[in-house]
């Protein structure tokens, strides 16, 4: 990719100044800081850029969205590079081929998977660069460069005195090439890995200064709401058009694939037109489910179809003739919304021939198929500007938002934002889905002998595909975009690969028993689905922990120390199972109203165990304690990862204690946060967090403190009350 | 209607709809983006700013409910180069996570602070409770803000 920066269109300082936009090429979105060098860049890689000026810029292929990667990949950098992390600049990737994620041949952030992937292709980049730097000091110096060091973004010369900064060897060093293999530092050299504890993004947000996709801000920018219908799948019969239209500020009026459209000169505008709109619908194909049908659908389709074998071990029927005691439970989880607080949120302005779009996404090369789908442009027509992210927690993967705006900046031939309400957000999201898992065990002589678990509800990738499948060809004609979706997303090209989303936290069950029966029931009633943080981890830690903790108690032994014997071949689980009871003093009794529960869980490579203590004080579930142990390989950033963990043992518990989305008729109930709830200050539990040190290849930490502290409280709940709850959210009053 | 308002100690005569939430005023009238959007039925305090030295929810404000008032945003507080005691605090304890919430944090703990320099624990929870955070940095706020409360009375007795 070349570019010439002084062709760029800049413009957009607002009255805040804080905001630069610069048009044109990919990869020069200057969104953060409006910044263009003015001479001499080199470009190593497809991540890095030094100027002569001494500036390094780093282009962040991993969105930030609160996870870190905004600091915990520019530290990967900066440790090779030899440089401080401050110091380099960190700029969001245009989407490209290069900045794929390789697990997904997708350009998508999700899965707890930035870490891991960019771990070695990042420091292999700033090692790269860092080499050719002292080889063209050496080469000017005309010493041995393996004499020469680099250091605090210099170079020195052998004799320890003479330095050279990175900007004045950036034009020699583009001419160099490192033969042979690139060295990576030892670990024991690390400055920052596993030190670096601030975040480079702190000051920006702690500001106001840091651009959000709802903060963007273009010449002559007008808004867009849209009216969408009450019931998914409802389409638009008939509408007022004419007496909208006539309203102030009012600039159009219209019918989309998503419902009607208002478009206004300013968002207040829009927002009270859109209140006198009155919509006839067509209901005919819409969604008609209530929450209970779901349910009862599932436990339909549970006794009909025993389900698509996903992990057998010996004989489950066996093991059930030989026992003693069979334990027989059922488990329900509701829909979960993901109320990020920056609602969705997109900005588009149609150009002629192209489209760009500015968007806070998980996804952007998804969201070049939703513009096309939305236009008559080609994905290739389509450049998209990500901005920060207002929480993404997996609904960011889903490009509706991008492919509404789209259709309004198509129609009106302006740069639109199109802005939801939060009412909007929580009615019209793609949720996680509702689950029911059937689980059966057979105890003899105090052993457990035999695990079986059916999992029973939808797979997501068959919402997916619709984007997903045409994003990996985006040279497939957009006729063919549909039969791409129906065949499935492709990996590596050649296989469908298999859709874990259900199923992922049940097939891993760590425990030692002989025979294991695990199965999944596909059944999907047509409520729209995503990624949630954790996504099937989210359900299935639920379902094993809580039953897992169900049969201790049948068999009459400490549910810590059952665990532990069973996971004694494990020593990675067995290291935090162990670590979060000492934390919790768990041997020790809880204080007078409380009790305690454990649960232990690996979730996207990382393994977590957590104690909860738990009491109900006012008719309200009350958490004190949460004691957290998690080996996620290498820590880059220890306080990051004490962070990730925190804050999704507080998603985690917000879920467990009020998270539900219910149905009637097809129309979702809740609103916004009085209904759909949020954990607040004054409910938050004091957390503690251990972190194994450990030099094994680095985990992702974003989601795997979410599933364990779900059944960690069910089971705190049950040694108080002697009661099980089976279902989500739990209840004081069980 | 015109609405004369001053914001972060300028005077702005703005000609708006008087039931025009304060927020989008403050956000596209005059480009203040640090105030954010979240649920705009004053649930979620992310778009807190101060009126009359007093933290409002500006998402249910009408502008003309502040007219002729004094308004502060979190542009107010300091800019990048010069921050405010609570915003260095919150870069040190490196606060944010997606950071959406935290103008609305920092602007409901700057009003805290400036009428009781010293609050307890209970107090400082209390006062940052009307913010919501979904990346869970509770823990942190309160740290942040601790850090604060204590250098400002270190202050005082110095």
């Amino acid at each position: 990719m070349t570019m010439n920066r002084r062709d760029f269109l800049k413009f957009g300082a607002g009255a805040s100044g804080s905001l630069v936009v610069s048009l044109a090429l990919p990869g020069c979105a200057g969104i953060q800081t409006g910044y263009q060098p003015e001479t001499g860049e080199w470009r190593p890689d497809a991540w890095l850029e030094l100027t002569a000026n001494d500036e390094i810029f780093f282009t962040l292929a991993r969105v930030e969205m609160g996870q870190g990667t905004y600091t915990g990949l520019t530290t990967l950098i900066a440790e090779e590079l030899e440089v401080r992390p401050e110091k380099i600049t960190p700029r969001f990737a245009p989407v490209a081929p290069e900045y794929q994620n390789p697990l997904y041949n997708l350009q998508l952030t999700g899965g707890s998977t930035s870490m891991a992937t960019s771990w070695e292709p990042l420091r292999m980049a700033g090692a790269e660069a860092r080499q050719m730097l002292v080889m063209a000091a050496a080469r000017v110096w005309n010493v041995d460069a393996a004499e020469c060091q680099a250091r605090e973004g210099r170079v020195v010369h052998p004799n320890g005195i003479d330095s050279m900064a990175y900007g004045k060897l950036v034009e020699l060093a583009s001419k160099e090439v490192v033969r042979g293999d690139i060295a990576l530092k030892p670990r024991a050299d690390w400055k920052y890995i596993g030190k670096q504890s601030g975040r480079l993004d702190a000051r920006a947000k702690s500001t106001g200064t840091a651009v959000y996709g709802i903060d963007v801000d273009l010449p002559g920018m007008i808004y867009g709401v849209i009216a969408r219908p009450p019931r998914y799948g409802g389409r638009v019969r008939s509408f007022n058009g004419d007496d909208v239209r006539a309203m102030t500020g009012v600039i159009d009026v219209f019918e989309t694939d998503r419902g009607v459209a208002v478009v206004a000169d300013k968002y207040w505008r829009a927002r009270k037109a859109q209140e006198t709109l009155r919509i006839e619908w067509d209901f005919s194909e819409a969604l008609s489910v209530s929450t209970e049908d779901v349910f009862e659908s599932y436990r339909t389709a549970a006794d009909e179809d025993a389900g698509e074998s996903e992990r057998s071990e010996g004989s489950f029927e066996r093991a059930v003739e030989g026992a003693e005691r069979v334990l027989e439970a059922e488990y329900a989880q509701p829909y979960l919304a993901h109320a990020t607080l920056e609602p969705m949120n997109a900005t588009a302005w149609y150009r002629g021939d192209r489209m760009e779009v500015w968007a806070p996404t998980q996804a952007p090369d998804l969201g070049r198929i939703a513009v096309a789908r939305a236009t008559d442009l080609g994905p290739d027509d389509v450049t998209i500007h990500t901005t920060f992210l207002g929480g993404g927690f997996g609904r960011r993967l889903t490009q509706d938002y991008i492919e509404e705006a789209a259709a309004l900046a198509n129609r009106v031939r302006r740069p639109v934002k199109v802005i939801w309400s939060r009412e909007e957000d929580t009615r019209h999201d793609f949720y996680r889905p509702a689950m029911l898992h059937r689980m059966r065990a057979s105890l003899a002589g105090g052993q457990l002998t035999g695990w079986h678990h059916q999992i029973v509800g939808p797979q997501i990738l068959d919402w997916y595909v619709r984007n997903a499948a045409p994003a990996q060809y985006p040279w497939a004609p957009k006729f063919m975009y549909d039969t791409l979706g129906k065949v499935g997303l492709m990996a590596e090209g050649i296989a469908t690969p298999k859709d874990m989303s259900a199923i992922e936290g049940a097939i891993e069950y760590p425990y030692q028993v002989d025979n294991i029966d695990i199965r999944h029931t596909h059944t999907d009633p047509g409520v729209p689905i995503t990624w949630w943080r954790s996504v099937g981890y989210s359900h299935n830690g639920f379902a094993v922990e809580t039953f897992m903790d169900e049969l201790a108690h049948e068999a009459g032994e400490d549910p810590y120390q059952f665990r532990r014997r069973l996971v004694a071949s494990e020593p990675r689980h067995l290291e935090v199972l162990d670590r979060a009871a000492r934390l919790a003093d768990w041997a020790a009794p809880a204080p007078r109203g409380r009790a305690r529960g454990i649960a232990l869980f690996r979730s996207f490579g990382t393994y977590v165990a957590q104690v909860v203590e738990a009491g109900i004080e006012n008719d309200s579930i009350r958490v004190y304690k949460v004691a957290c142990a998690v080996d996620c390989g290498q820590v880059v950033n220890p306080r990051i990862v004490e962070d990730q963990i925190e804050g999704g043992i507080l998603f985690g518990l917000t879920a467990a204690l009020y998270g539900q989305i219910t149905l009637d008729n097809g129309e979702v109930q809740q609103s916004n946060f009085h209904d759909y709830r949020l954990m607040r200050q004054y409910e938050r539990p004091d957390v503690l967090v251990d972190i194994v040190d450990s030099a094994e290849v680095p985990t992702g930490v974003g989601e795997p403190g979410v599933p364990p502290v779900i059944p960690a409280l069910g089971n705190a709940l049950f040694a108080l009350t002697g009661k099980r709850q089976r279902s989500l959210p739990l209840r004081a009053e069980a | 209607m015109a609405v004369m308002l001053t914001v972060n100690g300028e005077e702005h005569s703005l000609d708006v709809e008087g039931d025009t939430p304060l927020l989008w005023v403050v956000r596209d009238e005059l480009g203040l983006k640090g105030t954010k959007f979240g649920c705009g039925a004053g649930l979620c305090g992310a778009c807190t700013v101060h009126l009359n030295g007093q933290p409002v929810r500006s998402c249910s404000t009408p502008v003309e409910m502040a007219a002729g008032g004094r308004v502060e945003t979190i542009e107010s507080l300091g800019g990048e180069d010069r921050l405010h005691p609570l915003q260095k605090a919150w870069v040190e304890h490196g606060v944010p996570q997606c950071g959406y919430c935290q103008s609305g944090q920092i602007m409901s703990a700057a009003h805290l602070l400036a009428n009781n320099p010293a609050p307890s624990r209970d107090e400082i929870v209390a006062a940052m409770t009307g913010n919501l955070c979904r990346c869970g940095t509770y823990s942190r706020i309160i740290a942040a803000v601790e850090s604060v409360a204590a250098g400002s009375s270190n202050q005082q007795d110095a």
